[in-house]
Order: structure tokens, then C-alpha cells, then sequence
């Protein structure tokens, strides 16, 4: 360990699991040594006894409970892990210990084991909603009063589902859905040969089978855009406008009468296309523009 | 009475000696004409905004990390009372309610209920970056993204938190306001 | 206390003879007893706060008076619950770090100690000497202003104002130190995963040794002068709220309040981090367990932790002040301005950060409010997958109803404000 983090007993770390296997005979499911610090996995049923077994055992020792954290796995079956944090006075030593429950199946309360655990169960529940059976006062605690659902959870979303504001009209503060000016934006760097599993917009088409040969580029006018169709019929192609003359600047003639008197290039039938207009008429005033000199 | 222009930067003199006193033919005159009649006159409005700008007894609404800054500015270095502030627990007899800190959802009802008690005319300053819009708790699914929503704000004091210096300032532009727009009924 | 700001409605006007609640008391003979003839009050539920100068931010006490007597009293936190843990699952861990200083607003850089050194024991990284004895230093100047805050307003609350003006004059002195090191006057952000953000400039060391010598112990023992023996402060403290070592145990208590209770633990002593294992220091203790024994334990503490800044002043080397591993910690602007390699990592560790492998630690530091920890799991990718945060107020607090049973209305603000408590870090 490089790492100047607090340096407990480390070299305890070995006995200590031999003692925990020893003293929680089948209650243990698994012991690991990971990062220098001890997990001991508990079948939950028998949680009770193995703390009262932790907590009592000479050369285990773990006097305090520092702290009850909930993770969340929704992979899992059982999806979520309860994590007591155990201090031990005596020997200066830290363990954790873990047992998974999912939404519906309770874990034995530690209350009576140590009073400290009501409130650390009660946000456990309150964030996750893991049920405590045996706890006398289980509460939501952090959330507000009448919170639904369970923010620490995966699937909760960061911003939640509602929102507060004073209302005139009420004259009290109302919960509203939540309505956001700008949402949380979230950017993902996994570079792609880093192992991202998702495929970039544009990316499918190299996972289809090639044609046999090159494809052939397509044409300016086979392009159909995406809008096309919609803002064909909203704008029906306009005839080209031309200001050649100060008369012509707005008083409402018909243009058409004009257009003989121009270049070739005019004369081509007005296009279907919505994008062709403004091109036309830029291609249009540029010759326009000679005589007049 | 002429109006007073409010706090003003001391002056050196131009020969750079001692400091003079801002507004000294102000207070001359004022000091003349009290002297001289044994009373002043003024304006109805003049008077409510000397009163209210004068006494801004502010409530203590700290809520978090800025109510920390909150409480410095009232210590001796910074001493808001210079300017007639002076923090008052109860919403029944202060004027103004500083609102420091995160607003939580949780807390929202109390803030207006506080609000609401506080009598007329009252002004609130919003302190820090949560309180004015949510600031780094803005996408926090337990927090109001501003206490603008909650209540009306006169003054948004920024940063996170506001330094004291700052909180003074916002008191000082606050009193600026009330001179301002100062009438009898609001 | 009396100044109940949240008030529920208002009480018909006492004496007026439609007046219920007193010709229900006047009917009822069982109400008076006959020996005394004094009215038997029956237990009644107030409410203290949310909004009470002497609640320490946003506590909610329903509390169930006999009398004056506090009978059960239910505190009611979250009321300044902003997320932080959900908020720092979807943030860089390098974007996380200054969540920490909101946290214990009182203390901002001993929030982040416990933070830095979570994902360096993750990351299994070795951060300079340097970088470990400016972290020292920053953290007991913290401490110490934390504690100034945590004393004044504990005497303020029980009635002395003139220590608090002379001991804030002591914070606003820290306050300066943490502007001068890291540019921010509270949330410093100073203390980075791999060391700290920038060097301490000399003339900042001085002054702070200055500091240390002249002003720090006259203002301080000046205004201590004042409350450590005087009548009416031992009166509010003494045999306030006792708690026993058991107890501490059992509720898990830590830091100064398990320290009153008489168990000599300190996590900078007994599971030293950073250079705390190099420094000469000692651990006061309580012999009693009541109020004014943690008071005495902060106010002793004070100066233990002058005694360590003065040593990490003496001893620091020269060095570098952050780990030179180019994959964690981002190299400094001038680098950058002649070497690519340089602006490429630069580049890469302030948008996407560095990846964490993957593991659950906790880690516990001593805040100065006690047991400070850092749940953590990580799982390899930029942003931490759980951080829990163990909060030190939060098993303290739980304990209020055991300690201030029996007890009079009046001392529920001298068990508060030993008890030290600070509700950014407890609602998190």
C-alpha cells in the first residue's frame, strides 16, 4: 500500500478472516481481502447472530458500527448489498460486512445489537428501500414528507419526478412535474477502442454487408431531404423574383413579364425543390447585375 | 431637505492630507438648519426611506454553507451593523430575510411560512449561487432550483459562497433600491 | 428558546371566559391537586425549528415536554438533504471533489482529506511528502477554525457574546490563509487526488508560524479566560447530557464526543494518515462525559492543533506538492505551454478524468467533528459508482433523545451545540 490512507492493523487482515470463518461457521458465505480491507459476505438470515458473534468474540472484537451503506446492483438478482462498516476499538480494526436482499425481502434490523443502526437502516430504507424487519421506527429520514420512490436507486432519476413552487392561486407550495430550462448534460469519453458497446449514429452502415463493387455516389438531385415533403407543400416553389430595375423593387409587379429579357439560365422551369430557389436567384442576380454597368 | 446620495467613498483631499468626510456641506447644512430652528423638515417619503434604509433588521435564514459567510459579516471585521443591519431571529420584526443556502424541497414550506410572517414592507436578499437558481445542486432531484420560486427576490448576491464583502455590498445595493423606489405603501 | 419562529396558530387570548382549554382545566377537579392547588399540566408536544437561531441550520425537534422537562424528543432532519451522494455518481470523481467542501461547511478541507485519500487507496497512488504535510497543516487550521466556530456559538447559545466576537476574529484569520493558499476564502478545493492543487507560497508559511505565536493564543486564551471558569457557563454544561463510555460505543459516537466520554481514540493517532505519524501531538480526554467536558476536549484540541501546524511548518520539505503521475494528476499551465504530451493529458483529465479501478473501500478520517468516512465504489470507469458518505453528526445527533432525556427545555441548546453539529454534512 502506497497510498498514505489511514493505516490501521493491515497485517491483522489475514487472522482476522481465519477468526471470522472460525467464530461464523456456516452464517459466513464468503470472506475476500481486497484494496487491504476485509468483506466478510453474510448469509442474512442469520445477520443477528454474526454481529452479535463479531461483536462479542474475543480476537474479533468490532465494537462500533460506523456506518450501514446501500448499493445498488439492478443486474442482479438480488439486487441490492447492505454494507455495515465495523470498527474494532481494541485491535484497531476495520471490517465490512455485506448481505444482499432485494426490494421485498426484509434484512434482520441490528437495532437491538446497536442502537446506532435506526437511523442508518432508516436511510437505508429511505434511499433504497430495503426493508428492515425489526426496526421500531422505520421512517422515511433525508427525503421530504410524502417523498415517493427511491432516489438512491439506479432507475430514480438524478433530477427526480417533481419539482416545488409557490403557487399564487393555492397560496402554499405545490409540487409540479419537473420541467427543465436546460437538461443534465452528460458526456461520455469512452473512446471506441476503449471498449464502448454502443454504435455511434452512422456507424451501422459498416456492420452491413457490402454490395458487390463500389457504390455509386449519388447525384445532386436523387438527394431527398429529410423535410422535403413537408415543406413542399407548405412552400410550393416560388417563382424567382428579380430587382433589376428600381421599379422592380417591391411594387408588387409580376415578375414574370421580365424573365424573357434574361440570360438563358432564367428561363429553365421553376424546380421542385425548396432549396433550389435561393441558389437560383443568387445564380440569377449575378449576371443581372452586367448590363446595368 | 435634499436628498442624502446614500454611503459614499471617503475622499482624499486633493493634496492627499487628511481624509475629508463625504458630503460635508450636507451635513453642515442639516447641522445649520437643526441648530438654527431646533427641527427639520422633509418629506413623507424622504423620512420612510431614511427609516427603512436605515434599520434594515434582517432575518436569519441560514440554511447552509453560506450562512457561514452570513455570520462573518456580522463579526467584527466585516460588522454590518455599521449600517444599521442587525440580525433578528424572528420574522415578526425584521425587514429583510436573507436566504442563505441551499433551499431543499423539505425546507421550501418553512421559508414561505417565515415569508409570510414577516411584515411589510419586506425584502429579501438571495445569497450564494443555490439560492439564487440551484447553482451546484441545480439538477438535484431534492433541491429548489432558486428560492425565486418559493419567494420574490429584491437583491441576488452571487457566488458560492459569497465572500462577506459581498453580502455587505448586497445589503448596500438592497438600501440603494429602497431609495430608489421608495414609497409609503408596497 | 423561547422565540419559537414557526409558530402553529395562535392561542385564544388567556382569561377570557369562553376560553376551552381553561374551563376544561377549571371544570376538572382531577386537574388540581389538592395538596398544592397547583394545576397539573399534562404533557404537551412543542415544535423547535426548523428555523431557530440556536438549532445550528435546519434541525427540526418535536419534542414532548413534562413541564419543563424533556420527556422524548424526535429530531427530524433532511431538511437540507441536496443529494450529494446521487449528484457524485453522475460526476467525475475530479468534479465530485468539491461536493465535499458543501458538505461540512465548518470544515471543508478535512471533507476532502477523507475523499483524496479514498481514491488514492483505490488508485493505490504515492502522493509526495510535501503534498502529505501541507495537507496536515491545512487540515488542523481547519480544525482549529471549525472549532472556533463550534465554541463560540456553544457559549453564544448559553449565553456569552464576547468570546464568539474574539473567536471569529481567529476564523476570519484561518479564513484568510485558505484565500491566500487555494484563492477561495471557504470552499477551498485545495486538497487534490495525488497531493494538492498549488504550492503554499513561503511568505504564507511565516505568517502563518507568525500567526501561531502572537495572535492565535491571545486572542484565543483570552476569550477562553473568560468561559472555562466562569459560574454561569458550568452551570449551563456541568452534568449536562453525561453520556457513558458504553454508550459512546453503542451509539456510535467518535471525535470529540466519544473522546469526553473518556475513550483516548483519535484516528490521527490510532490509524495515522498522511504524516500524522510523524507529529507529536496529544489526546485530551473527558473524564465525565457531559457538555463541558467536550467543550474542554475542542478547546484543548485547539492547541494540540497549533502544536502540529507548528511541527509540519518545521519539518516540511521541498518537493513536489502533487504525484507526477501524468494519468491522474493534470500537469501545471506552464508545462503545458511547451510540451504536447503535457496539453494532451491536461486535456484528457479535465473532460474525461481519470478511471478509478475497480474495488469498495471506506475510509475514515478524523474531522473535527469526529469520524469522518468515505464509502467507495468504484468500477473502473471515470465516475464513482456508489460514494457513501458517513457523516459524523448523523449517529451524534440519533443520540440527542437518550441525552437530553430528563433534562430541562433550556439545555437542549448546550447539548446541541456540544454536540457540534453541522446539517450540510449530516442531510448530505
Amino acid at each position: 500500500m502506497r497510498a498514505p490512507a489511514p493505516a490501521y492493523a493491515a497485517d491483522l487482515n489475514g487472522e482476522t478472516i481465519e477468526a471470522a470463518t472460525r467464530a461464523l461457521g456456516d452464517m459466513l458465505v464468503r470472506a475476500q481481502d481486497r484494496v487491504g480491507e476485509v468483506t466478510l459476505y453474510v448469509d442474512r438470515q442469520q445477520l443477528i447472530p454474526a454481529m452479535i458473534a463479531l461483536r462479542d468474540t474475543p480476537g474479533l472484537e468490532y465494537q462500533q458500527l460506523m456506518e450501514i451503506a446501500g448499493v445498488d446492483y439492478p443486474d442482479r438478482e438480488e439486487r441490492f448489498e447492505c454494507v455495515y462498516c465495523l470498527l474494532s476499538l481494541t485491535r484497531n480494526h476495520r471490517i465490512q460486512v455485506r448481505v444482499n436482499t432485494d426490494e421485498v425481502k426484509p434484512v434482520p434490523s441490528v437495532t437491538s445489537v446497536w442502537p446506532v443502526a435506526g437511523w442508518l437502516e432508516r436511510e437505508v430504507y429511505d434511499m433504497y428501500g430495503v426493508l428492515f424487519d425489526g426496526n421500531p421506527d422505520l421512517r422515511r429520514i433525508l427525503t421530504d414528507y410524502g417523498f415517493r420512490g427511491h432516489p438512491q436507486r439506479k432507475d430514480f432519476p438524478l433530477t427526480g419526478y417533481v419539482e416545488l413552487r409557490y403557487s399564487e392561486e393555492a397560496k402554499r407550495v405545490v409540487y409540479e412535474p419537473v420541467q427543465l430550462a436546460q437538461d443534465f448534460r452528460t458526456f461520455d469519453f469512452m473512446s471506441p477502442w476503449e471498449g464502448a458497446e454502443y454504435i455511434l449514429p452512422g456507424d451501422e452502415k459498416g456492420m452491413l454487408p457490402e454490395a458487390k463493387g463500389a457504390p455509386t455516389p449519388l447525384k445532386a438531385d436523387e438527394i431527398k431531404k429529410a423535410d422535403a415533403e413537408q415543406s413542399k407543400k407548405a412552400d410550393p416553389a416560388p417563382t424567382p423574383k428579380a430587382t433589376e430595375t428600381p421599379a422592380d423593387t417591391g411594387d408588387g409587379k409580376a415578375t414574370k413579364a421580365k424573365t424573357p429579357k434574361k440570360p438563358s439560365t432564367a428561363k429553365k422551369p421553376a424546380p421542385k425543390k425548396v432549396a433550389a430557389p435561393k441558389a437560383k436567384t443568387a445564380a440569377k442576380s449575378a449576371p443581372a447585375k452586367e448590363p446595368k454597368k | 431637505m435634499k436628498p442624502h446620495s446614500g454611503p459614499v467613498e471617503l475622499q482624499r483631499s486633493a493634496a492627499g492630507g487628511a481624509i475629508v468626510p463625504p458630503d460635508q456641506a450636507f451635513f453642515n447644512d442639516l447641522n445649520g438648519e437643526l441648530t438654527d430652528k431646533g427641527f427639520l423638515v422633509t418629506s413623507t417619503e424622504e423620512l420612510f426611506k431614511w427609516a427603512r434604509t436605515g434599520s434594515l433588521w434582517w432575518m436569519t435564514f441560514g440554511l447552509a454553507c453560506c450562512a457561514v459567510e452570513m455570520i462573518h459579516v456580522n463579526m467584527p471585521r466585516y460588522d454590518l451593523e455599521r449600517f444599521g443591519a442587525a440580525p433578528r431571529a424572528s420574522p415578526r420584526q425584521s425587514d429583510v430575510m436573507i436566504v442563505a443556502g441551499t433551499l431543499c424541497n423539505k425546507m421550501a414550506p418553512a421559508l414561505r411560512r417565515v415569508y409570510d410572517q414577516m411584515s411589510n414592507p419586506k425584502y429579501v436578499i438571495s445569497m450564494g449561487s443555490c439560492a439564487n437558481g440551484g447553482g451546484y445542486y441545480h439538477y438535484s432531484y431534492s433541491v429548489v432550483r432558486g428560492c425565486d420560486r418559493i419567494v420574490p427576490i429584491d437583491i441576488y448576491v452571487p457566488g458560492c459562497p459569497p465572500t462577506a464583502e459581498a453580502l455587505l455590498y448586497g445589503i448596500m445595493q438592497l438600501q440603494r433600491k429602497i431609495r430608489r423606489s421608495g414609497t409609503i405603501e408596497r | 428558546m423561547t422565540d419559537e419562529t414557526i409558530t402553529t396558530d395562535t392561542a385564544p387570548p388567556i382569561g377570557t371566559t369562553d376560553d376551552p382549554y381553561l374551563e376544561q382545566l377549571l371544570g376538572d377537579k382531577d386537574a388540581i391537586d389538592p395538596t398544592t392547588g397547583d394545576v397539573a399540566i399534562q404533557n404537551y408536544t412543542i415544535n423547535f425549528g426548523p428555523q431557530h437561531p440556536a438549532a445550528h441550520g435546519v434541525l427540526r425537534l418535536v419534542m414532548e415536554l413534562d413541564g419543563e422537562i424533556i420527556d422524548r424528543i424526535d429530531p427530524h432532519v433532511g431538511l437540507l438533504h441536496r443529494g450529494t451522494e446521487k449528484l457524485i455518481e453522475y460526476k467525475t470523481y475530479a468534479q465530485a471533489l468539491p461536493y465535499m467542501d458543501r458538505l461540512d461547511y465548518c470544515s471543508p478541507l478535512c471533507m476532502e482529506h477523507s475523499f483524496v485519500l479514498a481514491v488514492e487507496k483505490l488508485l493505490d497512488l504515492e502522493v509526495p511528502l510535501r503534498a502529505q504535510y501541507l495537507r496536515v497543516l491545512f487540515a488542523e487550521l481547519t480544525r482549529i477554525s471549525n472549532h472556533m466556530l463550534n465554541i463560540g456559538s456553544h457559549v453564544m447559545d448559553v449565553g456569552a457574546m464576547t468570546p464568539n466576537l474574539w473567536l471569529f476574529e481567529i476564523r476570519e484569520d484561518c479564513l484568510n490563509f485558505f484565500e491566500r493558499v487555494s484563492g477561495a476564502r471557504m470552499h477551498s478545493n485545495y486538497f487534490r487526488v495525488g497531493g494538492v492543487h498549488q504550492d503554499a507560497p513561503l511568505k504564507l508559511l511565516a505568517d502563518i508560524g507568525d500567526w501561531l505565536d502572537t495572535r492565535l493564543p491571545r486572542l484565543f486564551e483570552d476569550a477562553m479566560s473568560l468561559v472555562v471558569d466562569n459560574r454561569i457557563f458550568k452551570q449551563r454544561n456541568v452534568d449536562i447530557a453525561v453520556v457513558s463510555r458504553e454508550d459512546a460505543i453503542r451509539w456510535g459516537f467518535s471525535g470529540p464526543m466519544i473522546r469526553a466520554a473518556g475513550i483516548p481514540w483519535d484516528l490521527r493517532k490510532s490509524q495515522p494518515y498522511d504524516v500524522y505519524d510523524r507529529m507529536d501531538f496529544e489526546i485530551p480526554v473527558g473524564t465525565k462525559g457531559d457538555c463541558y467536558d467536550r467543550f474542554m476536549v475542542r478547546v484543548e484540541e485547539v492547541r494540540q492543533s497549533a502544536r502540529i501546524i507548528k511541527q509540519c511548518l518545521a519539518e516540511m520539505p521541498e518537493g513536489p506538492i502533487a504525484s507526477l503521475d501524468r494519468k491522474v494528476v493534470p500537469p501545471k499551465r506552464g508545462e503545458m505551454k511547451h510540451s504536447m504530451e503535457a496539453l494532451i493529458h491536461h486535456f484528457k483529465l479535465y473532460t474525461e478524468g481519470y478511471h478509478v479501478p475497480a474495488g469498495e473501500v471506506y475510509v475514515g478520517t478524523e474531522s473535527p467533528k469526529g469520524e469522518f468516512g468515505i464509502y467507495m465504489v468504484a468500477d473502473g470507469s471515470n465516475k464513482p459508482y456508489r460514494c457513501k458518505i458517513r457523516p459524523t453528526a448523523f449517529s451524534h445527533l440519533q443520540a440527542m433523545d437518550f441525552m437530553s432525556r430528563g433534562h430541562m427545555l433550556a439545555d437542549t441548546t448546550a447539548i446541541l451545540g456540544a454536540i457540534d453539529i453541522v446539517f450540510g454534512e449530516c442531510d448530505r
